[in-house]
Parts: structure tokens; C-alpha cells; sequence
């Protein structure tokens, strides 16, 4: 997903550059102020209609695990702490639906995992009080980095963990 | 000026820290999280410090405020610039210019709750000041339109008639209800912080500080940039020799922009998965609406302003200021699309964060306060766009193209933000960015080298 989202963003920021160097360095010409609002009227009417295709496509599927409800595989309890990771189980196998309830002992942490490659796969905040669970399956095997992704003070990027991803059976 | 010679040394220390994580330069982590802490509380109080400053300039022209309390105003401003010094260089305070709770009392043993405890202060001081500067704004406006939803210019926006506002009463009314909102709700949660490391056995709940901060931060840095922007309303039609105009569009605008900079923040929140779905649904929705009046009202305008102008004599503080324009609205858009759940999930808390943020306030406020001081410091415009001028705004903006643009894609490669350390991998993008950051730096100690030297400064001296 990051690529395609860095592509389009430059892509987007770009193109209002553009219109800005239009706007300055092409030749004066005449602007009509009442065709230039008819335009901008439609532009904020396309933008508006833009807004609910975008809010369809993205927000369905909702992109977050239910945080109450069965969990129907593996459940993985994780534990922050300042400065570490504590995993009741560091050893999944992949193609299993893994649900993973992360809690705090002390500050806000952020549990997120990345692949082999380094690439970030979902992250969630852990906030004093509260669990914040993810349900994901790995699809993979490999060696995963578990980082923390809130500020949680001085040593907060030493707080890397691992979780070994086993071919699945 | 004071505001400008800040944020050339809070860029001086970014450009450390991105040196630092490149492996150019050695920081221990203590020391790179406290810059960090002082970077980012110094660049957001700046922010809002220049916002203030134009839109008090600017406010005065069309209704009298009160002199003291401007004064009152930058004397708690600078009282909680000599607490937050002291508390993070002096008593190792490192909890993030967020001091999102329970850090600033658990910092495993890195610093003393009474660093925390000056820091918070200085936060509050500094909110008193500002308080104190929208309730004196606020009364003159109401004072002299009759009610707030005059000074809204909400009968334009019904059809009622009557005389509009300038679009600086109206964006000064919107901002000073919003402001003063968040900073109400930030005086609560800092208090209760301070009162927690006071007395440890008193807790608050995690979840809720954490709203309140987002809710106060969200809002106090966007109304450091609605405040700027007055800066353009104000002087670009001393360009263009068209008045910028309060139509009916734009008052509405400027109400909607009241509510959602409130309803928006939201944005922050989207991995904070106990809280109810529905709040991450009006985040993204909002987030993506709260564009619009940005390209499609604001930046629209600007360019037709441009584009009707029959001869156009730029110069750099007119440059600065389309500039601050044209960032805002680039910004618009990594910021929208991290505030979609699905992409906030693997780009949240990356470097595209800082990516974002700095597209809209290093290119966009900082860009607009600078192009302000310029022109006050220069008394009249400009006669030209000197070899000097055009050097600074080409270091200015190369360098801050080059600086997000690394912090995008770093946040792309799923690069963490605010890590004192980075991983052999990423430290060429981090060195990339140092590069970059020194080309910013260089451009904007121009501009205020440029500042300096204007006929206004040298009078002074």
C-alpha cells in the first residue's frame, strides 16, 4: 500500500504546484471573476461528491478488529514496558488467524509489526487502562520486528522486539 | 523579528537531529529527545506566536486593542519560554512537546517530576497570554459589530444585508471562538497533569488526557496558521490594488472552518481503537472536508487575485507569502490521506507525519510570517526582486521541498518518527534530509539577514 499512497500523494501535491506556477508565470490574461466562481462552485461541488466515494471506499470494510467478541485463532498477550516488548508467545504460524491483545504497564506505547522487508503492517496505541486488540493473519514466514511506534521517552527506539512467523501446517 | 530569529534556531536544531539520525553527527538519545522536546514546543508557540502577532497587527487597523494587554501577552509568552528551557535543559525534560500523560510523571527515572511539572507551566503561562489576547480581540469585535455572529458576518451568509466585515474581522472572530476553546481544554489537561505529579495517588484517565491534549494541540496549531493567512487577505492587495473581498462564500466558509477545526481532531486518534468507531469516521470524513475551504476558497481566490492583477511587481515578501499559500495547500494532502483509517494504519507515526506537517508550516505559516515581517520591516514594498531575494526564496524552497519529500518517502518505507537512533537502512534518506534542512536553513537566515538589513530595522538600530 505505501508506495501506491507515496506516488499518489506526490502525484497530487504536484499538481497544485502547478496551478500555483500557472497562476504566476503564464501570460496575464483576462479573468472573468463570475466564470472563475461558476468554476470554483463546481470545483467544491466535485470535491464535496469526491469526498463520499472516498469515504465508501475506504471506510468499508471497517479497517479495525472488534475489540470485544470470539477470538477464533491464536491469541498472543503483549506487554509494553519501558523499553520493551513482552510477547506470551513469540512463535506464530502463518495462514493463522493471530489476535493480538496489547496493554500497557506504565505509559502509552504504539504496537506495531513490520515484515521481513521492513514494512509496516498495522500498528494500534496502547493507552494506560485500556487493551487495544488486532486480528491479523500472516501469510508468510519470516522474522518479524515488533516497534514501538508512541513516544514513551528516552530509550523509546531501543523498543524493538521479534516474532518468528513458522510455515503453517 | 524576535519570532523569526526562533524559528531559524528551532530549524538549526532540526537540521541537528536529522544529522544525527544520518549518523553525521553524534547526539545522545537523552539530548536528541530533549532538542526534540524543544523543537517541536518551540516551533508550535512560534507559530502561533507570528500567527498572533499578524493577526493583532492586522485586527488594530480595523478596531482598537489594548496595548497592554499585547504587552501582558508577550511577557507570559516569554515567561513560558524561560520555564520550558529550563525544564528540559536544566532538568532533562524529554516528554515531547505532546507531554502526552502519564509521560511527563513516568519517565523511567530520566528526569524529575519538578522538570515536568516547569515545563507544564510554561505551557500554561503561555496559554494565559494567548487567552488573555483572544478575549481582548474578541471583545473589540464584538464591540464594535455588535455580536459574534455579526463579526461572522453571519447576515451576509443569510441574505440579510448589511455591511460585511473585513475578512480579517471575520477570521479573527472564527479563530479567537476556536482558540480559545482548545486552549481552555489544554489549561484543563495540563493542570491535571501537574496536579498528578504533585500528588501521583490523584490519576487521570489515559484515554481522555489524551483527547484533551490532541484537541488542544490540533487546534492551536491550525489557528496559528488561520491567524498567518490574515497576513495575505491584508497585503496582497496592496499588490494586486484589488481588496480582498468578504463575500457571502467566504463567511460561510469561515464558519464551517470554526466548527470543524474543533470536530476534526479526531485525525489523531485513529489507532486508539477503544475509543468508539465513530469518532475515527468523523475524523477522516472531516479531515478530507477541511481541505476544501483551503484549496477551493483560499488558494482559489489568491490565484484569481493573482491572474486579475494587470502588472504584478513581485517581490520577496509578496513571493513568501503566495509561497505560504501554495504550502498550505500541498500540505493538504498527505495530511488527508493519513487521516484515512486503512492508510493511518501503516502510516501513522512514520516520518510521513513530520512530512506533512512541515509541508504546511515550514512552506506554509512560516513561509506567510516571514513574507508579514518582511514587509513591516520594510515599511513599503519592496523596489525589487534583488539576486539577494531571489537566492533566499530558491534555498528556502528547495530546501523545504527536498526535507519533505525525504520525510515522505522515509514514512513510505515505513521509517518511525521520533526515534533518536535510526537503523543502518534509513540513515541515507536521514542524511538526504540534513542536506535539505541546511538549504532551509541557509534561505531563511536570508530572509532574516534581509529583515534586518530593511530601512525599518536599520532605523531601529
Amino acid at each position: 500500500m505505501q508506495p501506491v499512497v507515496l506516488i499518489i500523494t506526490v502525484l497530487a501535491m504536484a499538481a497544485i504546484a502547478a496551478v500555483f506556477a500557472w497562476a504566476i508565470w503564464a501570460p496575464p490574461g483576462a479573468v472573468d471573476p463570475e466564470r472563475a466562481e461558476r468554476w470554483r462552485i463546481r470545483t467544491i461541488v466535485a470535491l464535496t461528491l469526491a469526498g463520499v466515494v472516498l469515504a465508501a471506499m475506504t471506510l468499508v470494510p471497517w479497517p479495525h478488529a472488534p475489540q470485544a467478541g470470539p477470538t477464533p485463532g491464536i491469541v498472543v498477550h503483549a506487554r509494553g514496558y519501558q523499553w520493551y516488548w513482552e510477547l506470551d508467545r513469540d512463535t506464530v504460524p502463518a495462514g493463522t488467524p493471530v489476535t493480538f491483545l496489547a496493554s500497557t504497564a506504565d505509559v502509552t506505547h504504539g504496537f506495531g509489526v513490520a515484515d521481513p522487508q521492513g514494512r509496516l503492517l498495522f500498528q494500534v496505541q496502547v493507552i494506560p487502562g485500556y487493551v487495544s486488540r488486532v486480528d491479523w493473519t500472516f501469510d508468510r514466514p519470516g522474522t518479524y520486528r515488533v516497534i514501538c511506534l508512541e513516544y514513551c521517552g528516552i530509550a523509546h527506539h531501543e523498543m524493538m522486539g521479534q516474532l518468528t512467523v513458522q510455515p503453517g501446517v | 523579528m524576535l519570532a523569526a530569529l526562533v524559528f531559524l534556531l528551532l530549524m538549526v536544531f532540526g537540521l541537528l537531529m536529522r544529522a544525527a539520525q544520518g549518523g553525521l553527527v553524534a547526539l545522545a538519545p537523552d539530548l536528541f529527545y530533549r532538542i526534540l522536546t524543544v523543537h517541536g514546543a518551540g516551533m508550535v508557540g512560534t507559530a502561533g506566536l507570528s500567527g498572533a502577532a499578524i493577526m493583532w497587527f492586522f485586527v488594530n487597523r480595523h478596531v482598537p486593542l489594548s496595548h497592554a494587554v499585547y504587552v501582558a501577552f508577550l511577557a507570559l509568552f516569554l515567561a513560558g519560554v524561560v520555564s520550558i528551557l529550563g525544564a528540559v535543559f536544566a532538568g532533562g525534560f524529554a516528554g515531547a512537546w505532546t507531554f502526552l500523560y502519564p509521560l511527563p510523571a513516568v519517565s523511567g527515572g530520566a528526569w524529575d517530576p519538578l522538570a515536568a511539572v516547569v515545563f507544564l507551566l510554561g505551557y500554561v503561562a503561555i496559554g494565559v497570554g494567548f487567552l488573555l489576547l483572544h478575549l481582548d480581540i474578541g471583545r473589540a469585535l464584538i464591540s464594535a459589530w455588535g455580536s459574534i455572529p455579526r463579526a461572522l458576518g453571519w447576515p451576509l451568509v443569510f441574505g440579510r444585508g448589511g455591511e460585511a466585515p473585513p475578512p480579517t474581522v471575520i477570521a479573527a472572530m472564527a479563530v479567537t471562538i476556536f482558540n480559545t476553546i482548545g486552549i481552555v481544554v489544554g489549561a484543563a489537561v495540563l493542570i491535571s497533569s501537574i496536579v498528578n505529579l504533585v500528588f501521583p495517588g490523584f490519576a487521570v484517565d489515559a484515554l481522555l488526557a489524551k483527547n484533551m491534549i490532541y484537541f488542544f494541540g490540533h487546534v492551536f496549531i491550525n489557528a496559528s496558521i488561520y491567524m498567518a493567512v490574515i497576513a495575505v487577505y491584508e497585503i496582497v492587495p496592496e499588490y494586486t490594488g484589488m481588496p480582498w473581498k468578504a463575500t457571502r462564500l467566504f463567511a460561510a466558509t469561515w464558519s464551517v472552518v470554526l466548527l470543524f477545526v474543533m470536530a476534526v481532531y479526531p485525525h489523531h486518534l485513529l489507532q486508539d481503537v477503544p475509543l468508539p468507531g465513530w469518532t475515527m469516521v468523523v475524523g477522516q470524513v472531516l479531515s478530507y472536508y477541511s481541505g476544501i475551504p483551503v484549496i477551493a476558497v483560499t488558494a482559489w481566490s489568491l490565484l484569481v487575485y493573482l491572474r486579475r492583477a494587470q502588472s504584478l511587481a513581485w517581490d520577496l515578501p509578496l513571493a513568501l507569502l503566495v509561497l505560504g499559500v501554495a504550502g498550505w495547500s500541498a500540505g493538504v494532502v498527505p495530511a488527508v490521506i493519513d487521516a484515512i483509517v486503512a492508510v493511518n494504519r501503516v502510516m501513522h507515526n512514520t516520518l510521513w507525519v513530520p512530512g506533512h506537517f512541515h509541508t504546511y508550516l515550514l512552506l506554509g505559516e512560516v513561509a506567510m510570517a516571514f513574507g508579514f515581517l518582511l514587509r513591516l520591516a520594510a515599511g513599503e514594498r519592496f523596489r525589487s526582486f534583488t539576486g539577494f531575494d531571489r537566492t533566499a526564496l530558491v534555498l528556502y524552497l528547495a530546501g523545504g521541498i527536498g526535507l519533505v519529500l525525504t520525510f515522505l518517502i522515509s514514512g513510505a518505507a515505513s521509517i518511525p518518527r521520533r526515534f533518536a537512533v535510526h537503523l543502518p537502512d534509513w540513515q541515507p534518506l536521514a542524511l538526504i534530509g540534513a542536506v535539505a534542512a541546511s538549504l532551509t536553513v541557509a534561505g531563511a537566515l536570508l530572509v532574516v539577514l534581509r529583515a534586518l538589513s530593511s530601512p525599518r530595522a536599520r532605523e531601529a538600530a
